[in-house]
């Protein structure tokens, strides 16, 4: 099977090289075509979204932009919708997550972006979303305008589907031209978005560009990133650190790097009645995209004292991976993963001979691992791929200092506690770098509205145009009805 | 005569035999798996955890495949540590701790590698006269590389063959005088050590313009990989440049792959296609297999090597390496070491985290 992927503005009359990227599984072949562009077409897309940026997105509504969203994330929603279709039936090829998972994952993910949750998005960053449109009077005085960059790029990564609808509505809700590199484990699910939109509203069809090109290459990459005023980046730190390097002074960057996120299970979570409970939350945050995402937990630290002990935790967790593992099978490896899946499990099995009190669990299959510990002197990441560790712990406190020096590194804690241990922990864990305690459960969903590394995913895109106080003042003195 | 006495016995005369049927192999295997299981506790708790005892194994493609990290945190040995003539330990460390191959004597090493060397590297000559890119025994008496040439020049170097590896690094001078005079004289010449070396070489032979055509017979032996120690490089262009700075055939370039782990060498017959095929010597044998399930996959297809060593006689005969291989006709194919893979996602992956980690922790 054939599909085109990407999307590109009007650019007249031009022959297109096409890139075609490969994806098998189970059997069944998906081939994706997409444009990869010459020095001369990019400039040329650049210069077509730079214009209707600045002709057509400008002279949208805020409001209109988010209704134009809502229609599109309505037929995404609607799994009778051709582009639903498409997506469940491409998408488990392309990544080779489970069908129920990429079903269940895009409904869950695409529902933070309707209209009630975009509302919430802008009043979010901004307060007063109108301050998009126009200029607002603002309470120390005067007034201000956000606008929104002509042109920003972002280089998308990895195979977690759709997760580039992040920065594509954020941008689309400040009114920002797009140029969108797409990954080459996942380059649909952005193209689709951005033919369904101009289906919507024929007038943005300018507005934006899905393209590919191979990561690194400079003479592409710096004609884009000296016509961007933003740039966008995802990936691990070398790439971005590469990217960087050849942003123009002029040009913001706002790199996204590879996060590692954990669990903590409060004993008050662990009662006879609502441990299992505990425990399924827990696995379904391990099974979610098998851990790929940046939200996806490594480690679960859990605390002792309960009715459930942290080793019971442990042993429930591994009965519930196997569960699944019938369910929402785990998606094939390479034999690359595989050996390195197989190579953590053994130095974790080699480990047992100096720490007794350890446990791996598995089965024979290695459709997944959970490794017990007492006495965690190290905080390191898990092979992913449903890979996980659980670590006993007393208070709080005591895993602290294990975690501190990875700080940069931290994003989202999936807690289970009572309220008064929420807010307690949360003061800790924030202190040490973590910007996001979720529930556990839902730690692969991120709200809307959230804040993305602790960052403001639209405020970091705009910039605000002031209108002093004194300015305003001094204008009424010229004003042709002056007295 | 004692138990280890008697298996080091059998294990020298099955290796001076002429190549002998799986049976024979399978029999010897079989022995010092019984052997290895009574002496060394820890392999004994090993083997269980696998559910795997003596009783269960029935050919030697069952033996438990101990994983090469376990040579870091367990002592493998039947016999006391500290009665080893030779302690050989890995240059990879796991948060500073080296793997370590404990060899109560080395009379079994030093007659794999003489057998299989004289064999697959000597090609019926008797000594030729050898450059080392390698330090010395003395300067590293815990490296089996460092033993392993110095046996080399021992056994099949002429009194001439010498060391080209100072604190300073190559000596230049003393290695263009030797290929000069190899070139002069038409004496064979062969240049061995780590592949590592063999790069910085190029690099200086570029730097001067100088190539050299050495007569017919000479070779080149590297070993290791390139170990980050010097720029990455792709092997064919490797053996390109070797060839062409040296006038030495590609079939002549043989790389060895060898493990502390192991007592027993692989070579290739020259590397003139990439990459090129590695076997052994009748008492060690290879199986590729899927890491996940530990089943051997499909002839031909991509895996992770398990290999069987009977030189191994004291620690344990049967290692699980982390080098992807597949199997073919004559031997198998080395692809590399397996390297931890980029997270697909958005999720940070351990080999980038501990980059990072340890970098920091230099600063």
């Amino acid at each position: 099977m054939r599909e085109i992927a990407g999307y590109l503005p009007d650019i007249g009359e031009t022959t297109l090289e096409m890139k075609v990227l490969t994806f098998s599984k189970k059997g069944e072949t998906v081939e994706a075509e997409i444009p990869l562009l010459t020095k001369e077409q990019i400039n040329k897309v650049i210069e077509k979204v730079k214009k209707a940026s600045e002709e057509v997105l400008k002279s949208f509504s805020v409001s209109d932009m988010i209704c134009i969203i809502d229609r599109a994330i309505e037929q995404l929603l609607d799994r009778q919708s051709p582009y639903r279709q498409k997506a469940e039936k491409l998408l488990p090829i392309v990544t080779g997550y489970d069908e129920e998972i990429i079903r269940l994952g895009l409904t869950s993910y695409l529902k933070t972006f309707r209209k009630k949750e975009l509302q919430r998005f802008l009043a979010e960053d901004f307060g007063n979303p109108l301050l998009l449109d126009d200029f607002q009077p603002r309470i120390k005085g005067g007034f201000s305008k956000a606008i929104g960059p002509n042109l920003i790029t972002h280089i998308w990564a990895g195979n977690v589907p759709a997760l580039p609808l992040w920065s594509f509505i954020s941008g689309l809700l400040v009114k920002a031209g797009l140029v969108g590199k797409v990954s080459s484990a996942e380059p649909f699910f952005s193209g689709w978005f951005a033919h369904l939109l101009v289906e919507i509203e024929p007038r943005l069809a300018d507005c934006f560009a899905v393209v590919w090109w191979k990561g690194g290459d400079e003479e592409r990459e710096q004609r884009l990133f000296e016509q961007s005023e933003v740039v966008i980046g995802y990936g691990g730190n070398q790439s971005l650190q590469s990217l960087q390097k050849r942003m123009p002074v002029t040009t913001r960057f706002l790199p996204f790097g590879h996060k590692i996120s954990f669990g903590a299970v409060s004993k008050s979570s662990l009662d006879s009645r609502k441990g299992w409970t505990t425990v399924h939350q827990a696995a379904l945050d391990v099974i979610r995209y098998d851990q790929q995402g940046c939200y996806s937990p490594h480690l679960f630290y859990v605390q002792e004292g309960g009715h459930v002990s942290p080793r019971d935790f442990a042993r429930f967790l591994a009965n519930e991976l196997e569960n699944f593992q019938t369910r929402y099978p785990r998606r094939e490896l390479s034999m690359e993963e595989s050996a390195a899946a197989a190579a953590w499990r053994q130095r974790e099995e080699i480990a047992l001979f100096s720490k007794p009190g350890h446990e791996v669990l598995g089965n024979g299959a290695n459709d997944w691992t959970v490794v017990y510990e007492e006495n965690a002197s190290s905080f390191l990441p898990s092979a992913l791929n449903r890979v996980v560790k659980v670590i006993a712990f007393r208070d709080i406190e005591d895993i602290l200092p294990v975690i501190v020096p990875h700080r940069s590194f931290l994003q989202t804690v999936g807690v289970a506690a009572s309220p008064a241990e929420l807010f307690r922990w949360a003061e800790q864990l924030a202190k040490i770098g973590v910007t996001r305690i979720a529930a556990l459960g839902s730690m692969t969903s991120p709200e809307a509205g959230w804040h993305h590394d602790g960052r403001f995913n639209l405020l970091d895109l705009v910039y605000m145009v002031d209108i002093e106080a004194a300015a305003e003042a001094s204008s009424e003195q010229f004003a042709p009805y002056v007295d | 005569m004692d138990q280890q006495q008697n298996m080091i016995k059998h294990v020298m005369e099955f290796m001076q035999e002429e190549p002998s049927a799986e049976q024979d192999f399978n029999e010897l295997a079989l022995r010092l798996y019984t052997y290895q299981y009574q002496n060394n506790l820890p392999y004994q708790s090993f083997c269980r955890q696998k559910g795997k005892t003596p009783r269960m194994v029935k050919s030697w493609k069952d033996i438990p495949a101990v994983p090469i990290t376990a040579f870091k945190n367990i002592t493998l040995s039947c016999i006391d540590p500290e009665k080893a003539e030779a302690v050989f330990m890995t240059s990879g460390t796991t948060q500073g701790v080296k793997g370590k191959h404990f060899h109560p004597d080395l009379r079994i090493y030093d007659q794999s590698m003489t057998l299989n060397f004289k064999n697959r590297f000597m090609q019926g000559v008797d000594r030729i006269r050898m450059g080392i890119l390698f330090p010395t025994e003395e300067e590293m008496p815990n490296s089996s590389l460092a033993h392993y040439l110095a046996l080399a020049v021992q056994e099949f170097g002429t009194a001439e063959s010498h060391y080209l590896l100072t604190q300073q690094g190559i000596d230049i001078d003393r290695l263009l005088n030797e290929l000069n005079r190899a070139e002069e004289t038409g004496e064979p010449y062969a240049l061995l050590g780590a592949s590592y070396s063999f790069v910085h070489l190029l690099e200086e032979l570029t730097r001067r313009g100088k190539t050299f055509s050495l007569p017919t017979g000479s070779r080149v032996l590297d070993t290791g990989g390139f170990k980050n120690q010097s720029k990455e490089m792709e092997l064919s262009e490797f053996y390109r440049l070797l060839s062409a700075a040296l006038g030495i055939e590609r079939s002549a370039c043989i790389n060895m792959y060898g493990m502390t782990e192991l007592s027993t060498q692989f070579y290739d017959s020259g590397n003139e296609t990439i990459p090129s095929v590695k076997s052994g010597p009748h008492w060690i044998r290879t199986r590729v297999i899927n890491p996940l399930t530990g089943e051997e996959v499909p002839k031909g297809e991509q895996g992770v090597l398990v290999h069987c060593d009977l030189g191994n006689f004291n620690s344990v005969t049967t290692i699980l390496t982390e080098d992807m291989g597949l199997e073919t006709e004559n031997g198998f194919l080395f692809l590399g070491r397996v390297q931890g893979t980029e997270a697909k996602g958005c999720s940070i992956a351990a080999e980038e985290f501990i980059k990072t980690a340890s970098k920091g922790a230099l600063e």
